[in-house]
This record gives C-alpha cells, sequence and structure tokens, in this order.
C-alpha cells in the first residue's frame, strides 16, 4: 500500500473559537478521492474551510506530500498545487464566464479550456455573459471547470453536484476519472450518493463534528453509508 | 460663436475634469476597499508639496510626475502596512484613524515647510486658440490630461485581467483566496493607486491654485458630494458624480454667481442624499 | 523582555506626566510674582484659517514688550503678555477675555482678529479695561475704552483710488470680495471714492467663505465687463486663487488690480507670475524705507534671526498696539478710563508705519500704495497721514 499524499488528523476547530468540528482524521492516496458524507450541518464545510486555510485549527495537522499545511493561507494553498471549490458564492457574478476561466492566467487564450467546452457546451456559448447571469446548477458547473482547468494535483470540492442536471454530473464524473488517471487527488464533500458510486474512492462519514466511518469504499455497505445520512 | 460663451463652457469641462481627478483616488480607495479616507485631500497636499520641491531643486516640472508618485506611494504602503490593513470591514474606525492621519500630514508639511503659502510657476504660459478664443494651455492641457486618464482606465479596469482580480477581490473575497488571488497584498496596492492618484491631482493643480497646509481641505467636501451624487464602484458612477457636480457648480456660479453655486451644490447632494442615497450608479 | 517593555512603557508615562507638570510650572510662576507685573492679555490667530499669521503676530508681541520693558516698562511695573487664541469662534473669545480679566487679571487687552471677535470681546469686557483693536478694518467701533490702530476703508482707498483716477485714466472698477462685514462695508465706500474721482462700478460680487472656491467663472464675467482696475476684498487664499486664475487667463496685462489686504505671504502664494499690475493698498509693508521701520525690522531678526516668520501689516500691527497702549496709560498715568480717553485725543505715537495720531479713537496715519514686483512689494506713492474718516467722540 502506497502511502498517502495527503491526509489529516485531529482536525479540530471552528468558526470564532468554537468547536464544530472535533478530532476528524482522514487521508488519500494519488489518483484516489475521499468522499466526505453526512447530514446537513454536521460540519463537513467546515472541516474544508480548516483543511483549506480560512478557519485556524485548535488541534491537528494537515500534511500534503510531506509538506505542513498548519497555517497556511488559502491564497498560498493554489502555489501549493491545491484548490478549492465552495459550496456558495462558488463564482465571481461580475465578471464574465470567460474571466472566471482566466483570472489567473498571464492571457486570454482559451485553446486548454476547449475539451471542458465539449462536455460543458453551455459555458461556451456564455463566455461573454456575466457568471451572475448563470443559473446555479451552471455556477456549480463554471466553478467546478474553473478548478480542473487550473491543473492542480489536489482539488477540494464542496457539493459539486448541487443543483446540476443528472446528465451533467455524469460529465462531472468521467471529467474527475480522467483526471484521476492522470494523477490527481480529489476531496470531495457531498450529500448525493451518485457521484460517490462513480467515483469514490474513500469515505468517510461525519456526524456532529466527529467521524463515524472511515473506510475504503468497497469495503463498506451503501446501507451503512445511507443509515447514517438519513434522519 | 459668443466668446464668453466658449469660455464658459471650457470653464465648465475644466470644472467637471478636474473634479474628476480630484475624486478618482477617493473613489478608489472607498469603492474599492470601503476604506473612506479622510487624509485623501492631504495626499493632494503632498503631491503639490512634491512639485514644489521639484521645483525649488531645479528640476523640470515633469519630474514632480515621478518623484510625487514615489513619495505618495511610500506613505501609502507605510499608512496601509501600519493602520489601515487592520480595519478592513470597520468603516468608522478608518474613518477616526485617517482623520487623524491627516492632521499628522499637515503638521509634517507645516514642520518642513511652515503655514505659508508657496507658488508654483506655471510649466507652460500663455494661452491657445479654442474656436477664435484664447484659453490658458495649461489648464487646456490639464482637461485633455484628465479625459485621456478617465478613458484609459476605463478600458483598464475593463479589460484587463488585473482590472477583473479587483473586482473579483471587491466582489467575493472568500473565493478570491480560493484562487490564489493574495488580497492582502492586492487591498495593499489599491491603496496605494488610491493614493498616487491623490498625489497626481496635486501635481496637476499645484500651479492653478493655492499651495499651503490646509490646502487638502479644500477638496475633500466637494469630492464627497461627488460620491454621494455619483455613487461608488463604478467609473461611470464616478464620471456622473463629477459631472453632475461640478456642472451645477461652474453652471450656477455663471449665471448667479459663486455663493449660489455652492448653494447649489449642497442643495443637490442634499436630495441625493435624501431621495437617492445610492447615487446615481452604483454596484448592486 | 515582555518586563522591559512595560518598565518603558511606564518610563514614558512618568515623563509625560513629568512634562505636563513642568509646562504647567509657568503659569505657577505668573501668579507668585503678579502683583509687580503690568499684564497685557494679547489675542492673536495661533488657530483657524489666520493661524498663518499667528508665529509673527506672536513673535511681534514678544519684541513689543522687550522694548516697553527697555524703556522702563508700563506704570514703572515690568509688562507681560498673556496670549489668548483670536482663530476661534466669538463666543471662545469672549471667555478667553473674561478669564484674562478675572483670573489673571491683565490691565489692557491688545486684539488682532476679524470684527466678529472683537465685539464679543467688546461685548465681554465692557470697557473695564483699555482694549486696542490693532488690525486693518471697516470702521464703525466707538465703544468705550476700545481704541483702534488699523487703517479704514477710507484710509485704504480713497487716496488710492483717486491717484488711479488720475495718474492712470481709471474709469471703470470691478469689486470682488469675500462675502462677511469688512468686504461689503469697504466696497460701500469705495464706490462714494469712485463716483468723486469721476468712475464707474461694472461689476460687484462677493464670495462665501468656507468652501474651496474657483474663480473661472469670476474671471470669466471679469474679462467680459472689461473694467480698468479691480479692487480686490478677498483674503487668504481666495485672494491667492482669484489673483493665480486672473493672471492665468491673461487678465493681468490690460487689467490692473488693487488689494486691501494682499501681504507679503499671500503675495508668495500669489506668485510672481501672477503678479503683474498688481497693487496693494496698506499701512504696513516689511521694506518700506523709514527710519523707523529699519529698525523695528533689523531688531526683528536679531531677537528671531534671519529665518523667522515674514513681517506683515497684521504682526507689524500687533507691535504697533502694545506700543501704542503701553504709551498712552505711561502718559495718562492710570488705567481709568475717562482719563485714558481724554489722553488718547491727539497722541501721537511712533511706529513702523511712520508717527500715528489718534484722533476719535482711531489714528490718522500714512498710506502706502505698494506694487508688486515679482513676490516683492515696491512702493508706488505714500499718502502721508491720511485720516481715517471716523467720528466716535
Amino acid at each position: 500500500m502506497t502511502s498517502p499524499i495527503y491526509s489529516f488528523d485531529g482536525v479540530t476547530g471552528g468558526y470564532g473559537g468554537g468547536i464544530v468540528v472535533n478530532d476528524v482524521s482522514g487521508c488519500v492516496e494519488q489518483g484516489q478521492v475521499l468522499f466526505v458524507l453526512g447530514r446537513n450541518g454536521v460540519g463537513k464545510s467546515t472541516l474544508l474551510h480548516l483543511l483549506f486555510g480560512y478557519l485556524q485549527l485548535i488541534r491537528g495537522s494537515v500534511r500534503f506530500k510531506q509538506m505542513d499545511l498548519v497555517g497556511k493561507k488559502p491564497e498560498e494553498m493554489s502555489s501549493l498545487g491545491i484548490t478549492f471549490c465552495p459550496q456558495e458564492r462558488v463564482v465571481f457574478g461580475e465578471l464574465s464566464v470567460l474571466e472566471n476561466l482566466i483570472l489567473m492566467r498571464g492571457n486570454r487564450d482559451i485553446t486548454h479550456l476547449e475539451g471542458y467546452f465539449e462536455h460543458f457546451p453551455i459555458l461556451a456559448e456564455r463566455l461573454s455573459q456575466d457568471a451572475g447571469t448563470l443559473s446555479g446548477g451552471e455556477r456549480k458547473i463554471l466553478s467546478f471547470v474553473r478548478a480542473l482547468s487550473e491543473g492542480r494535483e489536489l482539488l477540494m470540492l464542496d457539493e459539486p453536484t448541487e443543483g446540476v442536471q443528472r446528465e451533467n454530473i455524469l460529465h462531472i464524473a468521467q471529467l474527475i476519472r480522467e483526471r484521476k488517471k492522470s494523477g490527481a487527488t480529489f476531496v470531495i464533500v457531498e450529500q448525493n450518493l451518485e457521484l460517490l458510486d462513480e467515483v469514490g474512492d474513500h469515505v468517510l462519514v461525519m456526524d456532529q463534528g466527529k467521524v463515524m466511518i472511515s473506510s475504503r469504499k468497497d469495503l463498506i455497505s451503501r446501507e451503512d453509508i445511507v443509515r447514517h445520512l438519513g434522519v | 460663436m459668443d466668446p464668453i460663451a466658449v469660455t464658459i463652457a471650457l470653464n465648465i469641462i475644466y470644472e467637471i475634469t478636474t473634479l474628476f481627478v480630484i475624486v478618482l483616488g477617493l473613489a478608489i480607495v472607498f469603492g474599492l476597499l470601503k476604506v473612506m479616507n479622510l487624509a485623501h485631500g492631504e495626499f493632494i497636499m503632498v503631491g503639490a508639496y512634491a512639485a514644489y520641491f521639484c521645483q525649488d531643486q531645479g528640476w523640470p516640472y515633469i519630474m514632480a510626475i515621478p518623484f510625487a508618485l514615489f513619495i505618495a506611494a511610500i506613505l501609502g504602503y507605510l499608512i496601509e502596512f501600519t493602520l489601515i490593513r487592520h480595519l478592513y470591514r470597520r468603516p468608522f474606525d478608518t474613518l477616526l484613524v485617517t482623520w487623524g492621519l491627516s492632521f499628522l500630514l499637515r503638521e509634517v508639511i507645516e514642520l518642513v515647510y511652515g503655514k505659508g503659502f508657496q507658488s508654483l510657476s506655471n510649466p507652460i504660459p500663455g494661452s491657445i486658440d479654442v474656436l477664435g478664443e484664447p484659453y490658458p494651455s495649461y489648464r487646456a492641457l490639464v482637461m485633455v490630461i484628465a479625459i485621456l486618464s478617465v478613458l484609459v482606465l476605463w478600458v483598464w479596469y475593463r479589460r484587463s485581467l488585473t482590472g477583473a482580480r479587483v473586482k473579483a477581490m471587491v466582489e467575493n473575497p472568500e473565493l478570491a483566496r480560493a484562487v490564489g488571488i493574495r488580497v492582502d497584498n492586492l487591498a495593499r496596492h489599491t491603496f496605494v493607486v488610491g493614493t498616487c492618484f491623490g498625489a497626481l491631482a496635486g501635481v496637476m493643480l499645484a500651479p492653478l491654485t493655492r499651495v499651503e497646509p490646509f490646502m487638502g481641505l479644500d477638496y475633500i467636501l466637494t469630492s464627497f458630494f461627488v460620491l454621494v451624487v455619483g455613487g461608488v464602484g463604478t467609473i461611470l458612477g464616478l464620471s456622473s458624480g463629477a459631472g453632475v457636480i461640478g456642472g451645477v457648480q461652474s453652471v450656477v456660479s455663471n449665471l448667479f454667481g459663486e455663493t449660489s453655486g455652492y448653494f447649489g451644490v449642497l442643495l443637490i447632494a442634499i436630495l441625493f442624499l435624501w431621495l437617492k442615497p445610492n447615487g446615481l450608479i452604483s454596484r448592486s | 523582555m515582555l518586563n522591559g517593555k512595560k518598565t518603558s512603557r511606564r518610563t514614558v508615562l512618568k515623563a509625560t506626566l513629568g512634562g505636563a507638570a513642568l509646562a504647567a510650572a509657568p503659569g505657577l510662576i505668573k501668579y507668585a510674582n503678579a502683583a509687580s507685573d503690568f499684564k497685557i492679555g494679547l489675542f492673536i490667530p495661533l488657530s483657524g484659517p489666520a493661524a498663518l499669521f499667528g508665529p509673527s503676530a506672536k513673535n511681534c508681541g514678544e519684541l513689543a514688550i522687550d522694548e516697553v520693558n527697555k524703556s522702563g516698562g508700563v506704570l514703572g511695573r515690568q509688562a507681560k503678555l498673556y496670549i489668548a487664541d483670536a482663530g476661534v469662534p466669538p463666543a471662545e473669545a469672549a471667555k478667553s477675555a473674561v478669564r484674562l480679566m478675572l483670573r489673571d487679571k491683565v490691565d489692557l487687552i491688545v486684539g488682532n482678529h476679524d470684527s466678529a471677535v472683537r465685539q464679543a470681546i467688546v461685548g465681554a469686557v465692557k470697557g473695564k479695561i483699555p482694549y486696542v483693536y490693532s488690525p486693518v478694518y471697516e470702521g464703525g467701533e466707538c465703544s468705550p475704552n476700545v481704541f483702534m490702530l488699523g487703517e479704514t476703508p477710507q484710509q485704504q482707498l480713497m487716496p488710492a483710488i483717486d491717484h488711479f483716477a488720475k495718474t492712470k485714466g481709471v474709469k471703470s472698477y470691478y469689486l470682488i470680495g469675500n462675502d462677511y462685514v469688512w468686504p461689503r462695508v469697504t466696497n460701500k465706500l469705495a464706490k462714494k471714492y469712485i463716483a468723486a474721482a469721476g468712475g464707474n462700478v461694472v461689476g460687484e460680487e462677493y464670495i462665501p467663505f468656507g468652501p474651496a472656491n474657483k474663480f473661472e467663472s469670476a474671471v470669466t464675467r471679469i474679462k467680459s465687463a472689461k473694467p480698468d482696475l479691480v479692487v480686490i476684498t478677498l483674503v487668504g487664499g481666495d485672494n491667492v486663487n482669484f489673483n493665480r486664475t486672473f493672471a492665468e487667463f491673461g487678465l493681468d496685462k490690460n487689467i490692473s488690480r488693487v488689494a486691501s489686504l494682499l501681504e507679503e505671504n499671500t503675495l508668495m502664494g500669489v506668485g510672481a507670475e501672477s503678479s503683474g499690475n498688481l497693487y496693494s493698498s496698506m499701512a504696513y509693508f516689511a521694506n518700506i524705507e523709514s527710519a523707523e521701520n529699519k529698525a523695528f525690522v533689523s531688531s526683528y531678526k536679531a531677537k528671531f534671526g534671519a529665518k523667522a516668520p515674514v513681517l506683515n501689516t497684521l504682526a507689524e500691527s500687533n507691535y504697533a498696539g502694545i506700543i501704542f497702549g503701553a504709551a498712552l496709560t505711561n502718559k495718562t498715568g492710570s488705567t481709568n478710563a475717562a482719563k485714558l480717553a481724554a489722553t488718547a485725543e491727539g497722541l501721537t505715537v511712533s511706529t513702523p508705519t511712520g508717527a500715528v495720531t489718534m484722533r476719535n479713537r482711531h489714528t490718522d496715519k500714512n498710506m502706502y500704495l505698494a506694487k508688486c514686483n515679482g513676490t516683492q512689494f515696491k512702493i508706488a506713492k505714500v499718502f502721508n497721514k491720511v485720516p481715517s474718516g471716523q467720528t466716535c467722540t
């Protein structure tokens, strides 16, 4: 078994000194996808915010490729090879779709985006439109494509399929599979099990800020997961 | 054409364009960083004194531009780093701090140059013919530069990726950080750009006006009127604010005298605060 | 380290408190030998728009005290200054005047400020102690026990307008001033002198105080009115801005200007390029070629150095006010109001502007019409012993 490329151990923290996430550990190997599952409000998004540096850890460690990430700021993550898609306010509504996609590039060349446009032609059609005019699902897609096109090694996605049509969820899954093959690693927070079925490797089920299940996907039954997601 | 009418028309354009230049730095800092810089007038004053320093050294006037930018950038970085960056999203505190800062800047200039008036030579004396009427050359140049700078800035802000990143930072700082925008640095640069535009306005206006430590106070009130009328956050809003305030001031002054011009502006500002508090064009 | 920081902060605090105590000490000392001093309360602008004149006025006040004491003091006592800020709202100045009278027990007040503050001080003092009001003003003050040293509109403009009409053939006049009592009263009188000299007024306007004034529209109006002479009663920064704009539009070549409050600092702001055909009519310029003024300038430089704040009419009038107050009191032999009034009439005192003679509680004095030469004044015409035109009894 290869050692994990990304791991976090005993992560504890929350907003304003409170504890929302308590002693959460997990890891993922290169080219694999770690799914963080759980009901609304169990601390999944807070976990991602802690891992990506928006919130300070009270305790715990985070390592990526032997690098200590504790204390790193979100804006430093991209240069370390990590990107993030938030759950809400996922795009810059006042910028055009194109500007959202090339914001951090040196030029306006879009040849690298053509592959994505085949999957999501709607983006190509609306390139010059303000991203704020897109529907919720379309914004999620734009956010996803933006993150993917940055070519980072580790992608952290917070509910990438929320509001996205089923057909496009399959496109998302296919793009994730392709990217996994080329060595990228994912941490995905989800409520929707369809994407898990398509691309998942590891599962971390949370409840009330704590880890309930941490397992390889093929070692756990879907029923066990669903039991924790149900009310 | 009536020669006096030509002069009056040029005066109105002059009033509007210089007002735009005066307010620009303030509008950038307030519109993008939500920092109400009460020391903006003092940066204009610093720019004017930088120009005076250059003249005193016997340097050509054009040298005042890089020199004033240099001074304003150093001051801007220093002030942002020591004071402002701790106070983003605390508008009342920034108001107090920049108010104190305005005193400090005046005192420093007073220590070096004293309270007295300084005068700067007109770098381009004489006049040019506009539709058969002589108009002061330097004023004409200031107008042209001001109009060009509006256009360049407008195109740059709409088209450049740096402009887009600034917009991104303002709209959604969290996401901006996620995509790797160093919002702290970008905010600092934005603040410095604001102070630099203030100093540039000072360099442009110094030969046309009185230069003394309190001159900044002249500009700050009208600048706020422009922001009130135009709304913050867009260049179009800023231009229309300068247009309305400068236009009313100039037209009413020409028709009914200076006192009426001043009250006209005051009235417009009050009406806007009352009926249209977000200004003509404001960021949603 | 933390400890060290704490100590140093405390040390700083102590030092600050110590400093405050030291600063308070002179006040205590003043009380200690209070009985023997002749105390002069001096109102000068230390803040506000006229604060520019604060340092030079203060210097001139100290210089005057030196000279008074050198020649024996006042009523055999050493003269001592109690300085109060006149750059405050009138109500504040009135409070300061009451404080000076009741707490410091000053024997005489000398003031250099606008008329609003003067009226407040007059109201507070109520003639209980003599009050010498020294700067240029519009005239009209006749309250008991108040003595006016400054030049009135009649002194500033009657001979000057006559001179322009006779020597330069000036016929049409444009009047521009700030919107307050001094310019309005001055221009009301100016119109009489203009009519007497056979001229006519082609425009008159007043500019509000406070906002940042621009003068493009005023200059455009003047351009179309085509006067021979512009009579300026703007003050300070407005005076600078107006004259710069005027010259920038090229009006300085064909139209002369005469200003009633254009002193050395303001001319520096106007600048050499904008001062063509610009005149100033006042009772004092720092470069008057008289023996009195030369002595005054050299003792000012000896006391405060070559880099001291530049001398000007407001600073000089402050000096003259103290010299006059001391001379009046000494000649009277007391500060009894009725006796002072009797002595004052006809009293002649030597000041840097020349000998001034009090009549009707105002002074007949020499007036100077200076032409600007770059940023220097050049005396073009001296009018000797011009009467104030005031009729106080």
